[in-house]
């Protein structure tokens, strides 16, 4: 390298030191500046070998700077170390950790979602004098060196589809799946397919690819690292951040931040701190299994030594994968193990063949485990109040069940259903040969007119039926609104546009069940309402009200909120789970209630939702999600809170690969992470009227894409027409329509296929 | 009047209104009145302003809207609302919130749960048929469904054609209608469900509600009324006699009221009529008292050409042709019955102090319903100002308008069209024509609209059904 | 042929309007912190989602509601006489100076430039319910009339008549009624553009666009 390239590199060290650390650490970087200056006007004097020594020692300088900086960088330098343009990307991990690849996802701008970016590559392997290319899918985000049209590595929905086709692609070929994230989140607009249900379908289908998948990640953004991050062994660079919310969309949430402002850089910093995002937390936690160490302050285009180490890990975490399901190969899995004192590069990897491709066997061994890992992920995260005697007693009831449900259903049913299908055959064979014996005498008897009394027909319209009790009920709720107790007058939000007069409120929020007697709008109303006007009276049975939610990352002053909210509303956590039965039908229901923190999710809901999942799945009930309301995942359990994405719809996955009917009921405002997974990947979806869904509000629009929506943006119609919902309902009809669904949708039999 | 501690409100306009402040004044009650923007120059207006007191007059963005109507009732003092008929009159949730509100006040109509029980059609029909009272042929609760509603339909047609019925027909109407708007009559299956979407959309616009509600429609039959009043103990209502009010305009709006319902006196019908009037106030009392009907209504019935009576419905409310009950009643033998007085009375909670047999009945009533209109063009309101209004004073005749006569009058496009009720005395049958028609002849009704076009009006109608009035 | 030009300095020779802001109800009124030569704007915002500003607030049975400004305007009086008082439906509350805007001039030169079907009688108005839902979804230019169309249903004293539409074939340019709002008879109800037409009423709008500064 001549000495100008020299100098020009050690400039670049020196302006990524700036922009890392801002205002912090002026004297190293006064210092490094002066160094090089001083070089830069020495350098015309200087003879060829001098110039050489005077660089050596300078970058060993940078070096020496560097490595002590290292120790002092804080989680927000983290993420300005992520998001710099000088940060290595995906297109460079292609050529340096892959043996060769070609890009199957477009090219550079000409792609349907250019921060998109999908290659088959391979990896090439010898074992004795073999040499084996072993086949990958990679895919991943797409930052670039900050060109714009990689839209910052935010994927479009469109992008999330096309990297969920080519899973699909891989699970045909029966090939690994490598997945990179580097993603700020989502791009979080609704155009179809939708950011939050598209990601809900990548989590739905990822749960059950059949295929290893290894998950990177670098810069992990919630939503938008969840579409291509549940994978079998989750790998973080050391300088990458995992987390739930930007730090700043974080700093804006605590600071109260509003329209347009910006949080102070103190609180994003103590926000960054508090989320615990880095890799070393999140490997602590459990969400991260291990953590691929780089270059100090961070890896960069130029750090070949990194490129290296993350193609072993990338081949040892898919090795693993691998052995961990296939029969018999314990030489080569000791020989993978981790020990301690023993780094990556002392492995043979290059020199193991570990065929990729599994039997069908082995990928129903792959998905368990993967279901398996996750559903162990968070448990310390919520308070489970549960004496130990029940617990125990839970499980056995557990046990219980599964041995009942597997005879009842499995065993029985299966022989039961042959059976059936063999008598409804004969039976339709002789119906039609019956229908041709009998024909002629049919004939006959129509020509005979029917006998039907006169004076049964004049009862019938004339004679209507009883005036009695039951009657003087209507327009009566089970439940009543304590807001229809205040005198006053309510303006309906239309009555402008549909001169709508104003409403009484205890005929509002009474009779009228909250909607508006002149244009149907629904005012949102109670979660009780729901309760108690949709169910069968006193049918409900609340199971695990004992889990409670917590403060798992120590959020500063969450503990207070916490109480505060549980105070208020005398629940534990925003879900609630429970036994109901309408018209009789016995269901599984989860509810994620507005008034408790914004009906938001975190570790404690997750697990409620999980068992209540199970549990359906159990006693073969069909099982309903009554979104009351959602703000999305709860930003102060971190990833705690996100990991519930995945988990919780892998719990609906396997319910409904059981042959489950899973249904989901959208009320007053629903957005985000929980839409984005376990609600958004149901194929049955309404909305009562009204309502919001969608997977940013219009503010965090504006911000991340300065885009103005229409206020009817996330409108229940407007999801309608997306395709997003299946269905409005009345609110006032919200009983009789969920009693038809699981009529329509789950047949006489009602839900077990 | 023994508490005339009271300050009625007045929710209503025209002709009622005066009618109610009348009474008030009878009664020694204060009033408050209520006018939109449109309606400034109304009589009601016009008395309110002098014969009111201090705040006793409030311009409102509608008569429709209950919160004006209760912010004024507050402003002004008002400890009671009159609600008239048409507006709120028939409104359960009015009387409801009226009754139910942080400052009560008290609803001069039954109390909230009989207007809804007796307002709702369908129930009403039931509770007749747990009475065995008769009632009409047809759906049995609002249909929402446009299938259902064929069925129904369909139904319906068989059943007229078993019964030989030469020409069958069915009646749609919207459910949460009254008073002949929003029906539509159904010759033929095929054109069934174009009638019923376009009632359908109509009900949606004036009341909010899609329920259609589906009849036989009784093609050759009289149109009777029972009146009935009780005070608010509910236990002893009386009956103000029978009215009959067949003769309608094409739209079935009533033109032409008489009292009593028929008069076998001096015309010879083809059933027992005596025996049809007591079956149907015996019929109207019972359901009275088994509800405990606690103010004025009115018991509607269609008396077929054969005598067969069935109930159509009760309004529950004061009626426009309540004058003419009046007009034939004697109370312990005197006239001058005012049964608005006697609403708001009872309405307030004064003890009724009569029964059954204190009421007595004398001579014949008609009631003229005088309309802008024009009679020979489906009897489409005519629109524009009224020059000239008059009429010879005489001890047979009251007259009720809200019309000024001393000067001229743009008539308001918001409202009913009814200018006045002309209501006739005679000590028979042949007397109140003969009275009738020497109204009629006096009367002066002149004016013009913008376009030169005089004024049409339906008293050349009036005069020619005089002669058919209480034929069958 | 409209003289355009000749309209376009018309207006601008009085480019103001004068604004009386009523009591839209009954109710006791007052008027919060606005004075007179205060500035004021109406809703704004793409889609008019942000409102404009508050004049008043007018209470009634214990509901606040807001009178806010519809448009651009500076304040000429407010009768602060009446703050704290209960008052009559139709009160005038507050008068505002309001400059043209480039909508509104608009809308003057296009009464002119269309073909203009008048209300024939004293009645509210509503489209046809087919018309109505398709108006509704994608708006008036959507719709193309003709002769004997049945076009509008006329109520009046509670009573519903369908109206057909007379005139010139063309797309409906603009809507001059609104529903629950009585219209005089000879009133404009809708506004026609024949195709012909198309051109001349697009150079219309150009030039407003052009020509016409709004003044703050």
């Amino acid at each position: 390298m001549d000495t100008e390239k020299r100098t020009q590199h050690l400039t670049e060290r020196l302006t990524y030191i700036k922009d890392i650390f801002g205002d912090k650490q002026q004297e190293n970087i006064r210092l490094l500046e002066t160094k090089l200056e001083e070089f830069i006007q020495r350098e015309n004097g200087l003879s060829v070998e001098d110039k050489f020594a005077a660089l050596s020692t300078l970058e060993d300088l940078f070096g020496f700077v560097e490595r002590n900086l290292e120790n002092e960088l804080t989680a927000m330098d983290k993420v300005r170390i992520v998001r710099h343009s000088q940060r290595i990307c995906l297109r460079d991990i292609l050529e340096n950790v892959y043996d060769n690849y070609t890009e199957i996802g477009g090219k550079d701008e000409n792609s349907i979602d250019p921060s998109m970016l999908i290659a088959r590559a391979y990896i090439t392997r010898r074992s004795g004098k073999r040499v084996y290319h072993q086949p990958v899918m990679v895919i991943g985000q797409e930052k670039g060196h900050g060109e714009e049209f990689r839209n910052g590595g935010s994927v479009k929905p469109w992008g999330n589809a096309k990297a969920l086709h080519y899973m699909r692609v891989a699970e045909t070929e029966n090939i690994p799946v490598h997945t990179f994230v580097f993603t700020p989140g989502s791009f979080p607009v609704e155009d179809a397919p939708g950011a939050a249900q598209q990601i809900a379908k990548n989590l739905y289908e990822m749960a059950a690819l059949s295929v290893p998948v290894v998950a990177v990640f670098s810069e992990g953004g919630s939503g938008g690292a969840e579409a291509i991050g549940l994978a079998d062994s989750r790998l973080m660079l050391s300088h990458g951040y995992y987390s739930v919310i930007s730090p700043e969309g974080a700093a804006a949430i605590e600071g109260r931040v509003r329209g347009g402002d910006r949080a102070g850089a103190e609180l994003v910093e103590k926000c960054a701190h508090q989320l615990k995002i880095t890799a070393d937390d999140n490997v602590r936690m459990g969400y991260i299994d291990h953590k691929i160490q780089e270059p100090a302050l961070g890896a960069r285009p130029y750090h070949y030594e990194f490129f290296r180490s993350l193609r072993q890990e990338v081949i040892r975490a898919t090795d693993e994968v691998v052995l961990n399901v296939k029969g018999f190969s314990p030489f080569r899995a000791m020989a993978l193990r981790r020990r301690k004192g023993k780094s990556i590069e002392d492995l043979d990897l290059e020199n193991i063949h570990v065929r990729w491709s599994l039997s069908r066997k082995a990928r129903a061994r792959l998905i368990a485990k993967r279901h398996a890992k996750f559903n162990k992920l968070s448990k310390s995260a919520f308070i489970d109040r549960r004496p130990i005697h029940r617990r125990v007693a839970a499980w056995f009831v557990e046990k219980g069940w599964d041995t009942y449900s597997y005879f009842k259903y499995d065993l029985w049913r299966s022989h039961q259903k042959k059976l059936m299908y063999a008598v409804e055959e004969v039976d339709a064979e002789a119906r039609v040969l019956m229908d041709k014996v009998k024909g002629p005498w049919k004939k006959i008897t129509k020509a005979i007119p029917a006998n039907t009394s006169k004076a049964d027909k004049e009862k019938e319209l004339t004679m209507l039926s009883q005036w009695d009790e039951e009657d003087q009920g209507k327009g009566q709720w089970s439940y009543i609104s304590p807001r229809a107790k205040e005198d006053r007058a309510i303006t309906c939000p239309n009555a402008e546009t549909h001169g709508c007069q104003d409403l009484w409120a205890p005929d509002l929020f009474g009779e009228y069940a909250g909607v508006c007697n002149s244009c149907g709008h629904h005012f949102p109303m109670e979660y009780q309402w729901y309760m108690h006007n949709i169910f069968d009276p006193g049918s409900i049975f609340e199971f695990n009200t004992e889990v409670e939610s917590a403060n798992p990352l120590g959020f500063e002053g969450f503990d207070l909120k916490l109480e505060q909210a549980k105070n208020k509303t005398g629940l534990k956590s925003s879900c609630t789970t429970f036994e109901a039965r309408i018209n009789n039908v016995k269901v599984v229901v989860a509810t994620l209630i507005a008034p408790f923190r914004g009906g938001t999710v975190g570790a404690a809901e997750g697990e409620k939702f999980v068992q209540a999942a199970e549990r359906a799945k159990k006693k073969r009930f069909p099982f309903i999600s009554y979104v009351h309301g959602t703000a999305g995942i709860r930003i102060q359990e971190g990833v705690n809170g996100v990991i519930q994405m995945p988990r919780c719809t892998m719990a609906v996955r396997r319910y409904i690969d059981a042959g489950g009917l899973y249904l989901v009921l959208y009320d007053t405002n629903s957005y985000a992470g929980p839409l984005a997974s376990f609600l958004g990947c149901s194929p049955y979806q309404f909305a009562i009227r009204s309502s919001n869904i969608g997977f940013a509000g219009p503010g965090v629009i504006k911000e991340t894409t300065g885009m103005d929506i229409p206020p009817d943006y996330h409108r229940a119609q407007k999801a309608l027409s997306r395709g997003h919902i299946q269905g409005i309902w009345d609110r006032r009809d919200a009983r009789h329509n969920l009693s038809q669904a699981l009529m329509t949708m789950g047949g006489r039999n009602l839900y077990y296929r | 009047m023994q508490n005339t501690n009271h300050k009625v409100l007045v929710a209503n306009r025209g002709e009622i209104a005066i009618r109610i402040m009348q009474a008030c004044q009878k009664l020694g009650l204060g009033f408050v009145c209520v006018y939109t923007a449109e309606d400034s120059a109304s009589g009601h207006v016009r008395m309110a302003k002098e014969h009111g007191g201090e705040k006793s007059l409030y311009r409102v963005s509608s008569y429709q809207d209950a919160n004006e109507l209760l912010a004024v009732a507050d402003e002004s003092g008002a400890t009671a609302i009159h609600p008239g008929y048409g507006f709120f009159a028939e409104d359960y949730r009015f009387a409801r919130r009226v009754t139910q509100r942080e400052n009560k006040l008290i609803f001069i109509g039954p109390s909230w749960r009989i207007i809804r029980e007796l307002g709702d059609k369908i129930n009403t029909k039931r509770l007749a048929r747990s009475l065995e009272v008769p009632t009409v042929p047809g759906s049995d609760r609002p249909v929402y469904d446009e299938l259902e509603a064929e069925k129904i339909a369909r139904q319906l047609f068989e059943f007229q054609e078993e019964q030989g019925i030469r020409r069958p027909m069915v009646l749609v109407k919207a459910s949460a209608g009254g008073g002949g708007m929003g029906i539509e009559e159904v010759y033929d299956i095929d054109l069934f469900k174009s009638v019923y979407r376009r009632i359908r959309s109509y009900s949606l616009r004036q009341f909010s509600d899609e329920g259609v509600l589906i009849e036989q429609r009784i093609k050759d039959f009289n149109h009777l009324e029972v009146q009935i009043v009780s005070d608010r103990t509910g236990k002893n209502p009386v009956h103000f006699g029978t009215r009959n009010c067949s003769i309608q305009s094409t739209g079935l709006q009533k033109r032409l009221e008489i009292a009593p319902g028929f008069d076998p006196s001096s015309i010879n019908y083809t059933f027992d009529a005596q025996k049809v009037l007591d079956d149907i106030t015996e019929y109207s009392l019972a359901m009275a008292r088994k509800v405990g009907y606690d103010n004025v209504g009115t018991w509607e019935w269609i008396v077929t050409r054969d005598g067969r009576p069935f109930l159509m419905e009760v309004n529950t409310r004061i009626q426009v042709e309540n004058g003419v009950s009046a007009m034939i009643s004697r109370v312990n033998g005197k006239a001058g019955v005012d049964l608005i007085a006697e609403q708001i009375r009872v309405g307030l909670g004064e003890p009724l102090g009569y029964s059954q047999e204190n009421i007595t009945f004398d001579g014949v009533g008609i009631e003229y319903r005088l309309i802008a209109e024009n009679p020979e063009m489906k009897f489409t309101p005519w629109v524009g100002r009224i020059e000239d209004f008059g009429w010879d004073k005489h001890d047979w005749l009251q007259m009720h308008s809200h019309v000024p006569t001393d000067v001229a009058y743009d008539i308001p496009t918001e409202f009913d069209p009814n200018l006045a009720l002309a209501i006739i005395w005679g000590k028979d049958l042949s007397e109140v024509k003969v009275h009738g028609k020497e109204f009629l002849n006096e009367l002066r009704l002149t004016g013009q609209n913008q376009g030169g076009e005089s004024l049409k009006s339906n008293v050349n109608f009036l005069r020619t059904k005089t002669d058919e009035i209480l034929k069958f | 042929m409209l003289d355009i030009s000749k309209l376009l300095e018309e207006i601008k020779a009085s480019p103001y309007e004068e604004l009386v802001i009523t009591a839209p109800h009954t109710g006791v009124v007052s008027f919060g912190s606005i004075k007179v030569g205060d500035r004021v704007i109406g809703a704004t915002g793409t889609w008019g989602e942000i409102p404009g500003t508050p004049l008043a607030t007018l209470q009634r049975e214990r509901n606040d509601k807001i009178i806010r400004a519809t448009q651009k305007g500076v304040v000429e009086k407010i009768h602060t006489e009446l703050e704290g008082t209960f008052v009559e439906a139709g009160t005038e509350l507050v008068r505002l100076r309001h400059f043209l805007s480039k909508d509104e001039v608009l809308g003057i030169i296009l009464k002119k430039a269309l073909y203009l079907f008048e209300a024939p009688e004293r009645a509210k108005y509503y489209f046809a319910p087919d018309i109505d839902s398709k108006i509704k979804s994608s708006g008036s230019q959507s719709v193309t009339v003709h002769d004997g169309m049945e076009l509008f249903i006329m109520s009046r004293m509670k009573r519903e008549a369908p109206l057909n539409y007379s005139g010139p074939d063309g797309v409906i340019y603009a809507v001059y009624f609104q529903h629950n709002e009585n219209i005089d008879s000879g009133a404009p109800l809708i506004g026609v553009c024949p195709p012909d037409q198309l051109s001349l009423i697009e150079d219309v709008v150009v030039r407003v666009q052009t020509e016409w500064t709004e003044q703050e």
